[in-house]
Order: structure tokens, then C-alpha cells, then sequence
């Protein structure tokens, strides 16, 4: 029943989430004391980039520690983890593109070597590593293997990124919404607007995920199908 | 006639040269490597810390003599002056601590006083308060206050 209403309201709420964003990003709330009318894309470059590395990120890695402990071991998880990081994949480039259309007007430039940024395309560039990685192996429970290790692994930057803004300095700017004081720095229907967006983008990834999954599963399906079909075929051939 | 047995379609175990497709993967996996690589020298181990500050940069005067920096600091207000150039204007640190910075090119649309930016250039001499810009980054803060402070009302109440 609420895998049903899940599955059914999935899609209709994500478009409503993005489509209010959209509607108070750019024509409700206020410009900003500095930022003026740039401060719109606020609504789109953190929302964007939270999906990329946390949830979807973070889906494919606890998906590829949930195939790697043997107790919940199942293809479920190996797939889900795959089609996670291919979402990510989509999601951090966004990332990377929303941020510098951002920079340029704000920053001056289109991109800076610092922490924040270079750990952020090291994570792109890792996470096309592991599409790699599944492609090279012809085996699939070493494929499975061997690529959950290596999502774990590339994991690790994840908090190098969240926490260089601190570490290092930075030109990108500091934490506006998971700041150390859990203080929000964001004001009045600007910081709600932010909240939808983040909700918004988070159910966009999960739509994108269950949609990809599907994809999956069907090509997993059609293989098999062919694969039966070409050993009937030499089974008719050999029988004649 | 082949007499019609079935034939022997057990698994068996794949050839041990890797495929076409497997080597290109390889080879993509190398080239992301190099690309990993390339960005960590670019961009962690060249410019973990990507400025220095004015009260960093003072502190090390005689050190970084007319060497190319990227000099962080609030701009001074009413220090800002357009030039044929480009601007020059009043880098301030703390404690008082200031820098002349006389820079080339077109600042940033959101260049302003009171707002921290970044300057990449060199000091003009070995012992010169002046900086040469080339180029100016604005650097702003992760707050954001809206314009118009009457239209948006705080949780408490208060209009920030």
C-alpha cells in the first residue's frame, strides 16, 4: 500500500517540489543585500550539490557496504549501488557547472583551484573511476566486489570536501546550512525556498534512482531472455 | 548427419586474454587515474590554502619579497577609486593592518566596499606596502541578508 502511494506520488510531488522552487526562487523571494538577483541560484547550486555528495553518493556507498557485509549481501544492493553513482555522476557535473555559472558574476571567474572546488571534481572524476571499474571486469561477483570497495574508498573525500571550507582557506564560501553552530545563515522565505529545494532535488534523485533501477532490471532481463534464446537456437542446431 | 545429441552447454570458464572493451576500460581507468593525479598537484598541493591573508602576508613580508600571491582582505570603505587601469583601493587586515593595492582589469560585478576579495598580484618592492593586482576575486561571506530588510521578518520576530 505505501510502496504503491510511494511509487504513484513519487514523480507528481518531485515536479510540484522543483516547480515551487522555481516559482519562489525566482519571482517571491527577495534579492540579496549583496548578491542582488545572483542570490536565485542559491535555490539550485546547494540543493544540486547536496544530492550529489551526500544522498546520492551516500546511497551508492551504503549500498556497496550492504554487498560487501555478507549478512545482507544481494544483487539489490550491487545494482542499487551502480545506478546510485551513475545518478551521481549527473548530479556532481551539475554541481560543477551550477557552481561556476555562479562564480563567474560573483567570484569573477569561472573557476578557482581551491579545496573546495578541486576535491569536488576529484570526486567526479572517481566517481566515473567506478563506472569505469564495472565496465572492466567481465565477472560480475568480482565486478560487485571490487567496485564496492572502491565506492567505500572514494568515499573518504566526501568529508574532505565538506570539511575543506574549514580546514583550508577557501575562495568558495563557508557552510551556510550545516554550519558548526547548526546556524542557518540564510533569511526569512529565503532559507524556506532553500528548504523545498533541498526536499525537491532529494525526491528528483530518488525518482531518478528508482527510474534507473527499473532500466536495470529490464536490461538485466532482456540479456538473460537473449542469452536463453541463442542456447535454444544451438540447442535446435545441434539436435538437427 | 550429425547423430542428434545435445550438446554441452556447461559454463566454462571465460578466455583468460582480456577483451577489446575490457582493455579500453582499462585504459580509461588509467587515463582517470592520471586525471586524479593531475588534480591533486594542481589543486591541493599547490593551493591548499588558496590566499594568504594581509596579516599573513605582512607577517611574511621579507619572505614572500615580490613573489605572485593571492592577498585575501576586507576592501576599505571609501578607499575605492576607479582608475584608467582598473581600481585601486585599500586592503584592510586586522589590527589596522592595511595594503595599497592598485589593480589591472575589470573588477568583478559585485566588487564593493566592506567585502572581503581577492587579489592575485605581487608587492610592488622587497619592502613596499603597494600591491600590483591582476587580477580581483570577490570573496563573499556565506550569509545571506535580503535586500530589503522590511519584507522579511526573522523566526523571533526581528527584521535582520
Amino acid at each position: 500500500m505505501i510502496r504503491q502511494l510511494y511509487q504513484r506520488l513519487l514523480g507528481p510531488v518531485t515536479l510540484v517540489l522543483l516547480a515551487l522552487t522555481i516559482w519562489l526562487g525566482v519571482w517571491v523571494t527577495p534579492p540579496d543585500k549583496v548578491q542582488g538577483n545572483l542570490v536565485r541560484l542559491l535555490y539550485v547550486h546547494p540543493a544540486i550539490a547536496w544530492v550529489a555528495l551526500y544522498v546520492s553518493f551516500g546511497t551508492a556507498t551504503i549500498a556497496s557496504a550492504l554487498y560487501l557485509w555478507r549478512r545482507t549481501r544481494s544483487w539489490v544492493a550491487d545494482r542499487v549501488a551502480h545506478c546510485a553513482m551513475e545518478v551521481s555522476v549527473v548530479f556532481i557535473i551539475l554541481t560543477l557547472i551550477t557552481g561556476s555559472i555562479w562564480g563567474r558574476p560573483t567570484w569573477g571567474v569561472w573557476w578557482a583551484w581551491d579545496a573546495r572546488l578541486t576535491s569536488t571534481a576529484i570526486l567526479g572524476v572517481l566517481a566515473l573511476g567506478y563506472l569505469a571499474l564495472r565496465r572492466a571486469n567481465d565477472d560480475p561477483t568480482l565486478r560487485a566486489k571490487r567496485s564496492a570497495v572502491f565506492a567505500i574508498l572514494a568515499a573518504i573525500n566526501v568529508p574532505i570536501i565538506h570539511f575543506s571550507v574549514q580546514w583550508w582557506k577557501t575562495l568558495h564560501q563557508g557552510a551556510t546550512v550545516f554550519t558548526s553552530n547548526r546556524t542557518l545563515l540564510v533569511h526569512g522565505s529565503m532559507a524556506w525556498t532553500l528548504l523545498i529545494s533541498f526536499v525537491g532535488f532529494t525526491l528528483l534523485f530518488f525518482w531518478l534512482l528508482r527510474a534507473r533501477y527499473r532500466l536495470e532490471v529490464a536490461r538485466e532481463r532482456v540479456e538473460r531472455a537473449t542469452l536463453d534464446a541463442a542456447l535454444s537456437q544451438r540447442q535446435r542446431e545441434g539436435a538437427l | 548427419m550429425p547423430n542428434a545429441e545435445p550438446l554441452d552447454l556447461t559454463p566454462v570458464a571465460p578466455p583468460k586474454s582480456p577483451s577489446r572493451s575490457r582493455w579500453r576500460s582499462m585504459g580509461v581507468l588509467a587515463v582517470l587515474v592520471i586525471a586524479v593525479v593531475a588534480l591533486l598537484s594542481q589543486g591541493i598541493l599547490h593551493s591548499l590554502n588558496y590566499f594568504e591573508t594581509v596579516d599573513q602576508a605582512l607577517a611574511h613580508r621579507a619572505k614572500i619579497g615580490t613573489e605572485v600571491i593571492r592577498l585575501e582582505g576586507v576592501v576599505k570603505p571609501g578607499s575605492i577609486e576607479r582608475t584608467s587601469k582598473g581600481a585601486s583601493f585599500v586592503l584592510s587586515g586586522t589590527e589596522d593592518r592595511q595594503v595599497f593595492v592598485d589593480a589591472h582589469g575589470s573588477p568583478p560585478q559585485l566588487f564593493q566596499a566592506d567585502i572581503p576579495v581577492v587579489v592575485v598580484g605581487h608587492f610592488t618592492s622587497a619592502t613596499s606596502l603597494d600591491f600590483d593586482g591582476s587580477q580581483i576575486m570577490v570573496k563573499h561571506t556565506a550569509t545571506y541578508i535580503a535586500a530589503h530588510p522590511g519584507r522579511v521578518k526573522a523566526p523571533n520576530g526581528t527584521s535582520r
